[in-house]
């Protein structure tokens, strides 16, 4: 009997294993070079910004060799910041192709991403290239998340969070969440508020 | 100890077949998809106008082809077009009354399911899945994949008689394959 148990317990036990596993990448492009960190704390950080005050000004180096100052896009564009944790992981690697896919959602709200991770820029452009290019700047905000951790967006790993903030011509902040870090938000969230701007 | 283990056993042996990655043979479930068909899509799949949720039971099909993609995913991005005229060749034939294909957006909003009908023209009907959870009882197989799927006889799910990670290449050759497997005349 005492075998049996140990056979059924055994029996569950490796029967269990996948479920323990994380789920498998969905970039499929890049599929090889993906390092899937398994599932993180959903988010690890707390917002140091709130919509309705100026947004902090930065300037970060960008993929293509140019400094992109946030404040030169006041009176000409939105702005949508979007934070990644880190290149060549799962989730990072399907995000900003979506919105590649989907430049014109964005271009009809008169808005502009940046995209900013705290890789360095070495890996951030080897990673634009593996998506074929991307028509927003991808920021680096390399070596310690000064601009993540000044919005209240880095996690104590030193990594960014998934999040979106959203600012408006005049350089306000409309809106600012730190999204679950193991999922995409969902694009009909951010287009929802880039039309409350209109 | 006995009983907790016997439990997980169970439930296990019973959650296996939806955690793992199908293969030909396998019985998948008769899934609900809980989004609304457009009107064009609800007249194609033979289902109810004004449904707002359906089973796969209920398209009136032989059998179904079912790509499972993902808007964001580069590769399903690449293919659209070609699945769009592997839609219309299937459709234009006598065939294409019992084999019917559908798309499942693997946790893709509706907004996104239709952001990337409405980039590629789209024609054959896509459905969201923003929570995995068809996904995962798909076998959190990769994105796109394509499946071809036949109703067990007593109804309650559906026979997996093919399964095909990443994109297919020549579609001429790929629709051949999916008339021959889903054994429609």
């Amino acid at each position: 009997m005492r075998k049996l148990n140990a056979f059924i317990l055994s029996a569950a036990l490796v029967l269990a294993t996948p479920i323990c596993l994380p789920a498998p990448a969905q970039a499929i492009d890049l599929k090889d070079m993906i390092y899937d960190p398994g599932q993180l704390k959903p988010v690890d950080s707390s917002l140091k910004v709130r919509p309705g005050q100026m947004a902090p000004d930065f300037a970060l180096p960008s993929t293509t060799g140019e400094k992109v100052r946030l404040s030169d896009y006041r009176g000409k564009k939105n702005v949508v910041l979007s934070f990644v944790p880190a290149a060549f992981t799962p989730v990072c690697s399907d995000q900003w192709p979506g919105y590649k896919l989907t430049r014109d959602l964005f271009e009809e709200r008169d808005a502009m991403i940046l995209g900013i991770s705290v890789d360095n820029v070495p890996s951030l452009y080897a990673w634009a290239v593996e998506m074929h290019g991307l028509w927003f700047p991808v920021l680096s905000d390399f070596p310690h998340g000064a601009v993540a951790k000044r919005y209240g967006l880095l996690r104590t790993s030193g990594t960014s969070e998934r999040a979106i903030v959203i600012i408006d011509k005049k350089g306000v902040i409309r809106f600012a969440k730190a999204f679950d870090v193991n999922r995409r938000p969902d694009l009909g969230v951010i287009m929802g508020e880039l039309d409350k701007l209109k | 100890m006995k009983r907790f283990a016997a439990a997980l056993l169970a439930l296990l042996l019973f959650s296996a077949p939806a955690l793992a990655k199908p293969k030909v043979g396998d019985i998948l479930p008769d899934l609900e998809i809980k989004a609304a068909p457009l009107a064009p899509e609800a007249a194609y799949l033979g289902l109810a106008p004004g449904s707002k949720s359906f089973r796969l039971s209920q398209i009136k099909a032989e059998a179904l082809l079912v790509e499972i993609f993902s808007m964001y995913c580069p590769r399903c991005q690449a293919s659209a077009r070609s699945v769009n005229k592997v839609f219309e060749n299937l459709t234009a034939l006598p065939q294409g009354r019992k084999l019917k294909m559908l798309g499942l957006g693997a946790g893709n909003s509706g907004f996104e399911v239709n952001a990337f009908r409405k980039q590629f023209e789209i024609p054959l009907p896509l459905f969201q899945d923003g929570d995995y959870v068809l996904h995962k009882a798909f076998g959190n197989v990769y994105t796109p994949t394509y499946m071809v799927l036949k109703a067990t006889p007593d109804g309650k799910g559906f026979q997996v008689l093919h399964i095909q990670e990443g994109p297919f290449g020549n579609g001429e050759e790929f629709l051949e394959n999916m008339l021959r497997v889903s054994g429609v005349q």
